[in-house]
C-alpha cells in the first residue's frame, strides 16, 4: 500500500524534502513505519525518530491524518493506504 | 472578583478601532486593562507578543529576559534598536513599549525563567506566554502554569515554520503531554526570519487577548503548525496523556 510521509522543521532540513509517498506492507503499525523510516532515511535523521537504545523517540510528535499519536500508542495504531503521517520534531525558536 | 476598571476618554480614543470588534467592545477593553500577562523572553517571538499586547492595552505586562543586545539579534527582535547593542535587552524593550503605550504598566525582569523564579512570575499573572529558545524554560513555565491553573500560550518557530499551543490547565493537553521528555536535539541557535517570529508572536498575542477579554474560542487540544514556505496552516489534534508527569493527575 502507499502512504504519504511529511517531514517538518529540523527533520525536513536533514531529510532534504517536505514529503514523499512510500510503499509499505498492509497491516503494519505506526511504530513499524517509524523504525523503517529511521533505517531508510539519511543517518542524521535516525536520532529524531529513535533513541540510542532503538526505542521510539518520546519527544517526536507524530501525527496520523492530523491527529497526534503518542509514542507509547504507536504500536497499537495501524497505518492504512492513503494515510498521511506527519513527523514534527520539537521546536523552541523564540 | 474586583470590578473592572473604567476607561478614560483618552483610552476610548486610543483603542477606538478595536472597540468595533464584534464580541469585544468596551467590556472586552476593560477586561484587558484589568489583566496581567507574563511574557517569558522578549526576542523575535516574545517581543512581538509584548508589542501587540501593549498596543492593545493589556493593563500590566511582566517581561523576563536576561542579557545584552547583540548585533545579530536585530534581524528579528523588533523591540530592540541599533543603539542598544551591548546594553540590556530588557531596557530597550521597556523604553519602546512605553513609547508605544504609556498606559501599560511594564514590570521588567532582567532574568530568564528558572525553577527559582517561575512559580512567582507565573503566579502573578492571569495569562502567561512562553517564548524562550530553550525547552528547559518552556517546560518549567508549563509546569508552573498547570500547577497554578494559569492559562499558557506556548509559541515557537524554526526557519519558516511556527507552532502555537494554548494550554488551559486541567482542560487541554499541556506542553509535557506533547513532549514528555526534554527534547534532546533542539539547538539553542536556529535559522530565523523576523517575519516568521513575528507571525507566531502575533498569533500568540491574539490568543492572549481572546483569553483575557473572553473573546472567541481558544483552540482546545489543537496544535497549530504553519509553514510559510508554502503558506500552509494545519491544526493537529492532541490529547492529554493520562500518564503526563505534569497534568496527568489533575
Ligand atoms: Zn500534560
Amino acid at each position: 500500500m502507499r502512504l504519504r510521509v511529511q517531514y517538518t522543521a529540523q527533520l525536513r532540513t536533514v531529510v532534504g524534502r517536505t514529503e514523499e509517498e512510500i510503499e509499505f506492507p498492509e497491516g503494519s503499525n505506526l511504530a513499524e513505519l517509524l523504525v523503517h523510516l529511521a533505517s531508510e532515511l539519511r543517518r542524521e535523521a535516525a536520532p529524531f525518530l529513535l533513541t540510542a537504545g532503538g526505542e521510539l523517540q518520546p519527544s517526536l510528535l507524530v501525527a496520523l491524518n492530523h491527529g497526534a499519536v503518542s509514542s507509547c500508542n504507536a504500536r497499537a495504531v495501524l497505518v492504512n493506504a492513503g494515510d498521511v503521517v506527519t513527523l514534527l520534531p520539537p521546536i523552541a525558536g523564540g | 472578583m474586583l470590578p473592572l476598571p473604567e476607561l478614560t476618554a483618552d483610552e476610548r480614543s486610543r483603542y477606538e478601532w478595536q472597540l468595533w470588534v464584534r464580541g469585544f467592545g468596551e467590556e472586552g477593553q476593560r477586561r484587558l486593562k484589568a489583566a496581567t500577562v507574563f511574557v517569558s523572553r522578549i526576542g523575535g517571538v516574545g517581543g512581538t507578543v509584548a508589542m501587540q499586547l501593549a498596543a492593545a492595552g493589556v493593563g500590566r505586562l511582566i517581561l523576563a529576559h536576561a542579557g545584552d543586545l547583540r548585533l545579530n539579534d536585530l534581524n528579528r527582535q523588533l523591540l530592540m534598536t541599533t543603539d542598544g547593542i551591548g546594553k540590556p535587552r530588557i531596557e530597550s524593550a521597556v523604553r519602546r513599549l512605553r513609547e508605544l503605550n504609556p498606559y501599560v504598566l511594564v514590570d521588567a525582569i532582567g532574568e530568564n525563567v528558572s525553577a527559582a523564579n517561575a512559580e512567582r512570575l507565573v503566579g502573578s499573572a492571569d495569562v502567561v506566554v512562553s517564548a524562550a529558545p530553550l525547552f528547559e524554560e518552556r517546560l518549567e513555565m508549563n509546569r508552573q502554569a498547570v500547577r497554578r491553573g494559569v492559562p499558557l500560550v506556548d509559541c515557537a518557530m524554526y526557519e519558516l515554520e511556527g507552532r502555537l499551543l494554548t494550554v488551559l490547565p486541567g482542560r487541554t493537553p499541556c506542553l509535557s503531554c506533547l513532549y514528555p521528555e526534554k527534547p534532546p536535539h533542539w539547538k539553542r541557535e536556529f535559522p530565523v526570519f523576523g517575519a516568521v517570529a513575528s507571525t507566531v508572536g502575533s498569533l500568540a498575542a491574539m490568543e492572549v487577548i481572546k483569553l483575557a477579554a473572553g473573546l472567541g474560542d481558544p483552540p482546545k487540544g489543537r496544535l497549530l503548525n504553519f509553514d510559510l514556505r508554502d503558506l500552509t496552516f494545519t491544526t493537529i489534534t492532541v490529547d492529554r496523556r493520562t500518564d503526563c508527569a505534569v497534568c496527568g493527575s489533575r
